[in-house]
């Protein structure tokens, strides 16, 4: 696409959650699906995401076992906004 | 627009679409199932399609010659209609029609920046992506390549010559 609508691949990460919950504008659904045209990285990345959502749709709390509960609530915990 | 479109699509191996993974009702011998868009909705719902001077822009790895009706929206870079059918598969778009387009595009940017110190490298970049097969940036890289050189208006020119380019090797005919 024109540089003067070009999405950058970091553009188009940071939009990938909007994008699969269909919260972009049309305009916008359109230069994120132009960038995915030719760019295998951003095409798989949307993949990948595609896929963490499918599977962890179907993890229910129990499914965890408490030891990996338990450092995910550590990390989560430690977690700061950059 | 008027109904009774015949418009073209790509899509991924299968008769799959790129975006929503649907996989449409393939033509064996004679036009597929239609497919009706629940809403018709630029980007979110409705049958997508392009025009030939669209094509460069959504590559994909088969193209299809499909079949639109009912409401059609024409917009600036694809059609968007209420229903669709394919009617076939155009065989040409094939390894080597793919190959060919790529090294057109190469010779382009190879004529236009492959003296241009900050731009030649376009060149070989374009000749990697030809290798690997990767068609659709091997023709973005070429367009982008025209519009760092000579402006916005290469960029368009340049989409134009490749879709000129694929109805002339594809024998697409453009009834928009």
């Amino acid at each position: 696409m024109r540089l003067d609508r070009e999405l950058t691949c970091a553009q188009v990460v940071e939009l990938v959650t909007a994008y699969l919950e269909r919260a972009l504008s049309p305009a916008d659904v359109e230069r994120f699906e132009e960038h995915l045209v030719f760019c295998d990285g951003c095409s798989n990345y949307l993949e990948q995401m595609r896929l963490t959502i499918e599977v962890t749709h179907h993890l229910r709390e129990d499914d965890l076992p408490p030891a990996l509960q338990e450092r995910l609530l550590e990390a989560f915990s430690a977690w700061r906004p950059a | 627009v008027e109904t009774g479109v015949i418009a073209y699509k790509f899509l991924d191996e299968g008769a799959v679409a790129p975006f929503t993974g649907f996989r449409w009702p393939a033509a064996n011998g004679g036009p597929g199932e239609w497919s009706e868009a629940s809403s018709l909705e630029p980007c979110r719902g409705g049958v997508h399609a392009c025009r030939v001077r669209d094509l460069p822009i959504w590559l994909a790895r088969e193209l299809w010659e499909i079949e639109l009706d009912g409401e059609i929206r024409e917009l600036d870079r694809k059609l968007v209609a209420a229903r669709g059918r394919l009617l076939r598969r155009v065989e040409g778009w094939d390894d080597a029609s793919r190959d060919a387009f790529a090294r057109f595009c190469l010779r382009r940017t190879r004529l236009r920046v492959g003296s241009v110190p900050v731009l030649s490298g376009f060149v070989g970049d374009i000749e990697d992506f030809r290798i690997q097969g990767r068609i659709a940036i091997a023709a973005f890289a070429a367009a982008r390549a025209a519009e760092l050189r000579d402006g916005p208006a290469a960029y368009d020119a340049e989409r134009r010559a490749q879709a000129d380019w694929l109805a002339a090797r594809l024998g697409l005919e453009q009834h928009l």
